[in-house]
C-alpha cells in the first residue's frame, strides 16, 4: 500500500496517530479535515505516493481513495505493530556481526526493591537479565523477580487493547473522556497507585494534584514499608529510611527481619554480608523469627519464637542493656545475656534490625538500641525516604469515600487491590459504586474486571521512567522494544491528564540533565545518575521512650501473612518461572501452604498437604499444611500472592488467597486463630521430598572454631580420590571448572532462575512438578541438621558436576554425551534418543528429560523471549548443565579473534552472574592463579561424592557456621 | 527321591508313530474352534487394543505418559521388557541345550517352549524401542554407515544388549521355524483343504521326507542349537550388564550375569508349565506330556529357583560384609522401605512358594505346579521392578530421593504385552502343530525298538 522508505513509514504513522481514535461518522469528517489541510496533503503524499500517481485527482475520488487505504490503518492503530522487525535474521551478509548480544543498563523496580540492571537484546529483542554492578542496589546480583521480567514482558496473556466496558476502544476515546474532567477542580477524582518510586511519576502526582485541589491520590502496597517508616516516625519524630552497612557490622541481631530475602537493598545486604564471612573473618548473625527465612537460615544462631515473642525480646534486651527505659536489666536468660553481652563487646560494629512485619515499638527499640550501641553511623544510617509514607488508611480512606459515593472518577495505577486489599476493605464491594472506574495495568486482572476502563500499561522494558533505589540512588529506565501492545506507561496517562507533551523522554531529560546531552547518555549508558544517591541525615534525638506492646496469651495460634518469595504479593502470579521455582526452605512449587511448626504438626496429627480451615473471627479459608522445621510452635504462616482469579493462564487458581484473612490494622499478624482439620488432603509440589542428610555429608559443616583450630579439619585423612585404572588425559590448554562457596551462599535461588532465563529451560507445571519431572538445570538442595524445632540449614546449589570420570557417557549407546577436550561434558541434543540411562547412572541427578513436549513452540511471543544462541529442546531428549556453553564459544570467538588466550574471569557463567553473593566462581582450573583455582585451594573445597570417582569439575567450599562459644551448649 | 517316576516312561504306552502324527495334526487340522479358545482370544485381542491404544499414545504424547520422573526414570518398560526376555530363555534352553545333551524327555515339550520364546522375546523387543524418549530413531543403536561418520558408543551395554536381542531374536525364529518344517509338511499332505495346502505348502519350503533332507535338516538343527545355546546365556548376561555397568548401589554388582540367566530359566519354566498344563488338558496330550515331563519341568524349575534365592542371599551378604554406605543403606530400603512390600513379595514368591516343589506330591498335583508357577512369574516381575526402582528411587544424594507412582499407562502396557503374547499364542495353537511330530515319532520309534 505505502512505499516502503523510512519517510513514507514515518508519514504513515503520523497519519496513523491523527487518525487513531477516528471512528463510524467522525473518521470520516476527520478524513475530509485531512483532505483538506494542505500539510497534511503533503504528508499524505509521502505515505501513500500511489495517490499522487493518480493524478488529476479531484476531491471526491481521493477522498473514496483515501478512505479505502486508511480504513485498515485507523484500525491498526488500536494495535499498531512495533516499528523494528522482529523476525532474527538468519542469512547475514559476510562481514556483518553475528547476532551479538547487545546491553543496555536500565532499572526495574521489582518485589519491593529497585534494581539497577542491564538488559541483554539479541536482534532488538530483550532476551535475558542481568544485575547492573555499578548500580548499588544490585552489584551485578540479580533476585528471580528481576530475572523473571523479561518473561512478564513477552507473556502472551499481557493486555493488548484498550477495554471500555469489555469492548476494545482506543486511549483517544478514554482522553476524551478525560478531557471532559480536566475542566473541573477535581472534585471526585481520585487516584490509587502502588508506592511511588518513580521520582518523575511523584512529580506527576504533584502537578496532578496541583491542577486539580480538589482531587486525592491513594497508594496502596499488600507488602510495603509502612512499618518500617513508622518505626523510624516514633523513634526519630521523622520518617527515616534505614540504610544497613553490613560490611561494617561484626555482631548482627535480626528480630523477624529478613534483611538477605525480602528487605529493600537485599542483594547489596547479601553481597556485603557474605563478604564477612569468609574466614578466617566472619561476623556473627543472632535471628530471632517466628517462621524461618533466609536470614534465620543463614544466622549462627536462630531462636524460634513467636511474633510476639520476637518483640518481648527486644524489650528485655533493651533492658539488659539499659536502653529506652522499658523491661528489666536482670534478666536471667543466659542465651540472651550472652547475645547483649556480644553486642555490647562490639560497640560501633554491631547492628540490631527489625523486619517490616514486626510493628513499630520494635522498630524503635531496634533504633533506639543503635543509639545505644554506637552503630549510627557506623553501621546504620538514616536517609530521607523518598517520599512521606502515605498513612496506613490510605486505602481504608478510599474505600470509605467509595462507599459514601464521593468518588467520581477513580484511575488505578498499576495496582490490584480487587484482589489483594485486606478482607477488611471493601474495596471490590464499594468499587461498582463509583461511576467512572479506570484501571491501568499489564493483565486484565481483578480489578481491571470490576472497572469500565481497562488500559494496557507499557512494560518497564518498553517505556521511559526513572526509579530511586532503596539508598536514593535513581536510575533512567529506557525503553528496550517498542510497546508490543497498544500499551502506555503511567506517566504518558498522567501527562494526558495533564496536559503535557507525550515525550517522556524529553521530560526525564529535562529533569534529570536539561540541556546536558552528555551527562544524559553516561547516565543511560551507566544505568546509574552520577552522585543521585540521598545523603544520611542520622538524627540524634531519639524519642526516650518505647510504647508497651501487647503480648497474646500463650497456647493461642497466631496466624502470620508474608509476601510470597517470588511472587511476592501476586503480581508475578501469572509468570511460569516464578511460579515453578521451588520456594526457598519449603522448596514448595505451584501455591501455597499454611506453614505449620513440627510440633503443632504433632499435636493435631497433621501431615504435609492435610487441608485445614483457618479460621480468624468471621473470616475463615481452607488451605493446606506444610511443616516447616524452624517455625515458632503456635505460629502459622501464610504467604500472599496466590488464589489469584484473573492473573492469566498460568496464575489463575493456584493456591489459596490468604488476603482473605488479611485486616489492614493489623497487616501481618492476626491473633486468636482457629485451625481445624478437614480430613482432606491434596498433594503439594515440592521438588525436594527428603531434608536429613542421612550420614552422607553432602554438605559439609564446621564451626569457625574448628577451622581456625586445624583449617583441614574437614578433608578426609586419605585422599578422598581413589586411583583410577585409566591414564589421565592430556592436559589442555583449558579446563574449565566451577567452586561454589556454601559459606556464602543464601538460598535465594537466583541462580535457578537466571539459568532458567539464559538456557531456555521450559516450565513444566504444577502436575509435572508433582510427578518429579522439574526442569531446573541448578537446584538449590536444602538440608537441615539438629532438631527439628530450631534447625541449622544448609543450602546447596547443585548445577552438572561435569565429572572427568563422568558416569553418564559411558552408558549411553548413541554417543550423546561425551566428553570434549576442555573436560566439558556435553550433551547432544540431537544425537540423544533418550535411554535415560544417562541420568539413572548420574549420582547427582542433574540430568532433566523431557517427558513431554515441555517447549512451548506454539505461542510466538514465548519464541521472541528465547536466546538464540542455546537449542530448544523437543519431547524425548535429555538436557543438563552445560557450564553455559555458549558464553564459552563466545569468548573463545572473541579470542580467537584477537589472537589472544581467554581471560580469567572472561566467561561469566549464567548462575554465577546473578549469584548477589557471588558464592560462584568459574573458571580455568589449569591456570593455578585464575579464580576457580584458587578457590578450589582452600583447605574447605571437596568435591561430591568423591569416594565414587567421578572427579567431579564442580566443587563446594564447606559452610562454616560462627557461634558465640558462651553459647556452645546451643550451638 | 523318586526313583518310581524317574522310570517312568516318557511316552504313555500304546503309542503308533501314525497315531502320533494323528492327534497332533487333528489338533490343527479337524479340530473345530472350542468357546473356550474364543473368549480366551477376544479377551486377548481385547488386550492387545489396549497395547496398540497405548504405544498411538505414547508415540503422540512422550513417555511422559508413564509415571517416570527424575530419578526413577526406569520402570515398568524395562521391568517387562527384562520379564519378557527372561520368559524366552527357557523355550531355547529346553529345546536347544537338552537337545545338544540327548535328553530325550524334551521332545513332546519342544515346540510349544520354542514357540514361547519367538513370541516372548518379540513382546520383549517392543519395550527397550518404546521406552526410548524418541523411539523413531531406535535404529540410530545400529552401526550402519552414515556420511556424518557418527557412530554408536560402543563402552554402553545398551547398545550389546541390542545386539544381543536382534541375534537371538534371529537365532531362536530361525530355530523354531526350522524344526517345524518336516510338520508343516505333513500338514501340507494332510490338509483337506486347498487354501490350507497351499498356506503349509509354501511353509513347508518342499520338504519331501528324503534321506538327503534329513540329513541337512539334522545338521543344520544341530548347528542351530549350537549356536542358540551360548545366546541363551549372552543375552541374558548382556541384559544384566545393563544394570551392573550402572553405578547405582544394588546395580553395581558382578553377580548379575549367573543371577540374571538363572532368573530367567526360572521364570521361563514357570511360564513352560503356565502354558504346558492346560494344553496338556484342552488337548488330551497327557500320553505325550506325562506325568514325568512335569516332574522334570518342576525339578528344573526348583533347581533355577535355588540358584536365584542364592543370590538375593549373596547379594544382601555382599552389601554388609562390603559395608559400602550406599550398597548398605539400598539393602535396608529394601527390607523397609517405601516398596518394602515389593521385595516381600519377591521374596515370597520366589524363595517360600517354591519350597513346596520339594515334596514329590505337589510337584504330581497339577493345580498346585500352576499356582507356583504363576507366583513365581509374579514374584519373577516384582524382582525386576524392585532391582530397577528400589536402586534409583533412594539412590546417592537425599536431595533428590524420589517415589514413582504407575499410572494407567504403565499398567495398560503390561497387561497388553500379556495380552499380546497370548493372542500369538492362541493364534498358534490353531495353525501350528503345538508338539513335534517328527520328534514324536522318533521318540516313538526309538522306544519300540529294542535298545542296543
Amino acid at each position: 500500500m505505502s512505499a516502503n522508505t523510512p519517510e513514507a513509514n514515518i508519514a504513515m504513522q503520523a497519519l496513523r496517530q491523527r487518525m487513531a481514535g477516528a471512528q463510524g461518522p467522525r473518521f470520516w469528517r476527520a478524513l475530509e479535515e485531512l483532505a483538506d489541510d494542505a500539510h497534511w496533503r503533503e504528508t499524505l503524499h509521502v505515505a501513500l505516493p500511489q495517490l499522487v500517481a493518480l493524478a488529476p485527482m479531484d476531491r471526491r475520488r481521493f477522498l473514496k481513495l483515501l478512505g479505502a487505504s486508511l480504513a485498515l490503518a485507523g484500525l491498526a492503530a488500536c494495535s499498531s505493530p512495533p516499528q523494528e522487525q522482529m523476525v532474527p535474521w538468519l542469512r547475514q551478509p559476510e562481514g556483518m556481526a553475528a547476532d551479538s548480544a547487545r546491553f543496555y543498563a536500565s532499572a526495574l523496580a521489582c518485589a519491593g526493591d529497585v534494581c539497577g540492571v542491564l538488559v541483554e537484546t539479541h536482534m532488538g529483542r530483550p532476551t535475558k537479565i542481568e544485575g547492573n554492578p555499578a548500580h548499588p542496589a544490585s552489584l551485578g546480583g540479580s533476585a528471580p523477580a528481576l530475572q523473571a521480567a523479561v518473561l512478564e514482558l513477552w507473556d502472551p496473556d499481557r493486555s493488548q487493547t484498550p477495554l471500555h466496558h469489555g469492548m476494545p476502544a482506543t486511549w483517544d476515546d478514554l482522553f476524551a473522556e478525560l478531557a471532559r474532567l480536566s475542566r473541573g477542580d477535581g472534585r471526585g477524582l481520585r487516584v490509587l497507585s502502588g508506592a511511588i518510586v518513580s521520582p518523575t511519576l511523584a512529580a506527576q502526582r504533584d502537578a496532578l494534584l496541583q491542577k486539580f485541589p480538589a482531587a486525592r491520590w491513594h497508594q496502596y502496597e499488600a507488602a510495603g514499608q509502612g512499618q518500617t517508616l513508622a518505626g523510624t516516625a516514633s523513634a526519630f519524630g521523622t520518617p527515616l529510611q534505614p540504610i544497613y552497612h553490613f560490611d561494617q557490622a561484626q555482631r548482627i541481631l535480626a528480630l523477624d527481619a529478613d534483611f538477605l530475602g525480602s528487605m529493600p537493598g537485599r542483594l547489596a545486604y547479601a553481597r556485603a554480608f557474605a563478604r564477612q564471612r569468609k574466614p578466617p573473618q566472619m561476623n556473627r548473625l543472632y535471628a530471632v523469627e517466628p517462621t524461618p527465612s533466609l536470614t534465620g537460615a543463614m544466622a549462627d544462631h536462630c531462636w524460634p519464637m513467636s511474633h510476639d515473642g520476637v518483640g518481648a525480646y527486644a524489650r528485655q534486651l533493651a533492658g539488659v542493656l539499659g536502653v529506652g527505659g522499658v523491661g528489666d536489666a536482670n534478666v536471667d536468660d543466659p542465651s540472651l545475656r550472652a547475645v547483649a553481652d556480644d553486642l555490647r563487646a562490639h560497640k560501633g560494629r554491631s547492628l540490631v534490625l527489625a523486619g517490616e512485619t514486626q510493628p513499630r515499638p520494635v522498630h524503635a527499640l531496634a533504633h533506639l538500641l543503635n543509639q545505644a550501641l554506637g552503630n549510627i553511623g557506623h553501621t546504620v544510617d538514616y536517609i530521607a525516604p523518598m517520599q512521606a509514607a502515605a498513612p496506613d488508611d490510605s486505602l481504608a480512606s478510599l474505600c470509605k469515600a467509595m462507599d459514601a459515593g464521593d468518588v467520581q472518577t477513580l484511575l488505578v495505577l498499576d495496582a490490584n487491590p480487587a484482589y489483594d486489599a485486606p478482607a477488611d476493605l471493601p474495596f471490590a464491594r464499594a468499587l461498582p459504586k463509583v461511576p467512572q472506574r479506570i484501571h491501568l495495568g499489564l493483565y486484565r486482572d481483578e480489578t481491571a474486571r470490576l472497572c469500565d476502563w481497562h488500559l494496557p500499561m507499557a512494560h518497564a522494558l518498553e517505556s521511559w521512567s526513572d526509579l530511586r533505589a532503596w539508598d536514593g540512588t535513581a536510575s533512567i529506565v529506557q525503553p528496550l522494544i517498542e510497546p508490543l501492545y497498544a500499551g502506555r506507561s503511567a506517566h504518558q496517562l498522567l501527562a494526558a491528564m495533564l496536559g503535557q507533551p507525550m515525550d517522556i523522554r524529553a521530560l526525564l531529560q529535562s529533569r534529570w540533565h536539561a540541556g546536558d546531552d552528555e551527562g544524559w547518555s553516561r547516565s543511560l549508558r551507566e544505568g546509574v545518575i552520577a552522585d543521585s544517591a540521598t545523603a544520611p541525615t542520622n538524627p540524634s534525638a531519639v524519642a526516650a521512650s518505647v510504647p508497651a506492646s501487647t503480648t497474646s496469651p500463650s497456647g493461642e495460634l497466631e496466624l502470620l501473612f508474608r509476601p510470597d518469595p517470588t511472587l511476592w504479593d501476586g503480581r508475578y502470579a501469572n509468570n511460569g518461572w516464578l511460579q515453578e521455582l521451588p520456594k526457598p526452605l519449603s522448596q514448595l512449587t505451584w501455591g501455597n501452604a499454611a506453614l505449620i511448626s513440627p510440633a503443632l504438626a504433632a499435636e493435631r496429627k497433621l501431615v504435609n498437604g492435610d487441608v485445614v480451615e483457618l479460621r480468624v473471627g468471621e473470616r475463615h479459608l481452607r488451605a493446606p499444611v506444610w511443616i516447616m522445621p524452624g517455625q515458632a510452635a503456635r505460629s502459622i504462616t501464610v504467604h500472599l500472592g496466590h488464589g489469584r482469579r484473573h492473573a492469566g493462564h498460568v496464575g489463575d487458581g493456584v493456591g489459596f488467597d490468604a488476603n482473605a484473612l488479611r485486616s489492614h490494622r493489623a497487616p501481618w499478624r492476626e491473633g486468636d486463630l482457629q485451625l481445624h482439620a478437614t480430613g482432606e488432603r491434596i498433594e503439594l509440589a515440592a521438588t525436594q521430598h527428603h531434608h536429613a542428610m542421612e550420614g552422607r555429608a553432602p554438605v559439609r559443616a564446621g564451626t569457625l572454631a574448628e577451622y581456625l583450630h586445624n583449617a583441614r579439619f574437614l578433608q578426609p585423612d586419605e585422599p578422598a580420590t581413589p586411583p583410577s585404572l585409566y591414564p589421565p588425559k592430556p592436559p589442555g590448554e583449558y579446563a574449565w571448572g566451577m567452586a561454589i562457596d556454601l559459606n556464602a551462599c543464601i538460598g535465594c535461588k537466583g541462580c535457578t532462575i537466571a539459568c532458567q532465563a539464559e538456557n531456555n529451560i521450559p516450565v513444566v507445571g504444577e502436575d509435572q512438578v508433582r510427578r518429579g519431572r522439574e526442569m531446573h538445570w541448578i537446584r538449590v538442595d536444602r538440608y537441615y541438621e539438629g532438631s527439628a524445632q530450631a534447625p541449622h540449614t544448609h543450602h546447596q546449589p547443585v548445577p552438572c558436576m561435569h565429572c572427568e570420570h563422568a558416569p553418564c557417557e559411558v552408558v549411553c549407546p548413541v554417543g550423546a554425551t561425551v566428553h570434549d577436550a576442555e573436560g566439558l561434558n556435553l550433551q547432544v541434543y540431537n544425537r540423544c534418543v533418550g535411554t535415560r540411562f544417562c541420568s539413572n547412572n548420574c549420582p547427582y541427578k542433574v540430568r532433566r528429560f523431557n517427558f513431554l513436549q515441555y517447549a512451548d513452540v506454539k505461542t510466538e511471543s514465548l519464541k521472541a523471549q528465547r536466546n538464540p544462541d542455546v537449542s530448544v529442546r523437543n519431547r524425548g531428549v535429555m538436557e543438563k548443565c552445560t557450564y553455559c556453553i555458549q558464553r564459552i564459544q563466545t569468548a573463545h570467538i572473541a579470542a580467537d579473534r584477537d589472537g589472544r588466550a581467554i581471560a580469567d574471569g572472561e566467561i561469566v557463567t549464567a548462575c554465577q552472574a546473578a549469584c548477589p553473593t557471588q558464592a560462584i566462581t568459574f573458571g580455568n582450573i589449569a591456570d593455578p592463579h585464575s579464580a576457580v583455582s584458587k578457590a578450589k585451594a582452600s583447605p574447605l573445597d571437596y568435591t561430591l561424592l568423591a569416594e565414587l570417582n567421578t572427579r567431579p569439575r564442580t566443587s563446594y567450599g564447606a559452610h562454616l557456621r560462627n557461634p558465640n562459644p558462651a553459647l556452645e551448649d546451643d550451638a | 527321591m523318586s526313583d518310581a517316576l524317574d522310570r517312568a516312561p516318557l511316552l504313555a504306552p500304546g503309542q503308533s508313530l501314525a497315531g502320533v502324527t494323528d492327534h497332533v495334526s487333528d489338533i490343527v487340522l479337524k479340530r473345530p474352534t472350542g468357546r473356550l479358545w474364543l473368549a480366551a482370544f477376544a479377551l486377548s485381542l481385547a488386550l492387545t487394543g489396549l497395547l496398540a491404544t497405548g504405544i498411538v499414545w505414547l508415540l503422540m504424547r512422550g513417555v511422559g505418559i508413564w509415571g517416570l520422573d527424575m530419578p526413577v526414570a526406569w520402570a515398568f518398560a524395562i521391568a517387562n521388557y527384562v520379564w519378557w526376555i527372561a520368559i524366552g530363555m527357557a523355550g531355547t534352553f529346553i529345546s536347544a541345550a537338552l537337545y545338544l545333551t540327548r535328553q530325550d524327555w524334551r521332545s513332546p515339550l519342544t515346540r510349544y517352549a520354542e514357540t514361547m520364546t519367538v513370541f516372548a522375546v518379540s513382546v520383549s523387543g517392543l519395550f527397550p524401542i518404546l521406552h526410548l524418549g524418541r523411539p523413531w530413531f531406535f535404529y540410530w543403536l545400529a552401526p550402519y554407515p552414515d556420511r556424518m561418520n557418527v557412530w554408536p558408543q560402543w563402552r554402553s551395554s545398551l547398545l550389546w544388549d541390542f545386539f544381543a536381542i536382534v541375534a537371538y531374536l534371529i537365532v531362536s525364529l530361525l530355530y523354531w521355524y526350522v524344526s517345524m518344517i518336516p510338520d508343516l509338511a505333513t500338514l501340507r499332505d494332510r490338509a483337506a483343504t486347498r487354501g490350507r495346502q497351499v498356506f503349509y505348502g509354501l511353509l513347508a519350503l518342499g520338504w519331501r521326507g528324503e534321506a538327503r533332507h534329513w540329513k541337512r535338516f539334522e545338521t543344520l538343527s544341530l548347528l542351530l542349537a549350537a549356536l542358540a545355546v551360548p545366546l541363551v546365556f549372552s543375552v541374558h548376561s548382556m541384559v544384566a550388564l545393563d544394570f551392573s555397568e550402572g553405578l547405582l548401589p544394588g546395580w553395581h554388582s558382578s553377580i548379575f550375569p549367573p543371577f540374571f540367566v538363572a532368573g530367567a530359566l526360572f521364570s521361563g519354566f514357570a511360564m513352560a508349565m503356565v502354558l504346558g498344563l492346560p494344553l496338556r488338558h484342552w488337548f488330551q496330550l497327557g500320553d505325550f506330556i506325562t506325568p514325568r515331563h512335569i516332574d522334570n519341568l518342576a525339578k528344573m524349575m526348583l533347581a533355577a529357583g535355588l540358584f536365584v534365592d542364592y543370590s538375593y542371599l549373596m547379594e544382601t551378604f555382599t552389601a554388609f560384609y562390603g559395608m559400602d554406605r550406599y550398597d548398605v543403606a539400598m539393602t535396608m530400603q529394601r527390607f523397609s522401605g517405601a516398596y518394602a512390600w515389593v521385595f516381600w513379595t519377591t521374596i515370597g514368591c520366589n524363595v517360600v512358594a517354591i519350597q513346596a516343589l520339594w515334596w514329590q506330591r505337589v510337584r504330581a498335583n497339577r493345580a498346585a505346579l500352576f499356582g507356583i508357577s504363576v507366583l513365581v512369574l509374579i514374584g519373577m516381575w516384582f524382582e525386576r521392578f524392585m532391582l530397577i526402582v528400589s536402586s534409583l528411587y533412594h539412590d546417592f544424594l537425599p536431595s533428590s530421593w524420589g517415589m514413582f507412582y504407575p499410572t494407567f499407562w504403565d499398567i495398560a502396557f503390561l497387561a497388553g504385552s500379556i495380552g499380546l503374547f497370548f493372542l500369538l499364542f492362541l493364534l498358534f495353537v490353531r495353525v501350528l502343530p503345538i508338539v513335534s511330530m517328527s520328534d514324536m515319532r522318533k521318540l516313538v520309534h526309538r522306544l519300540q525298538e529294542p535298545r542296543p
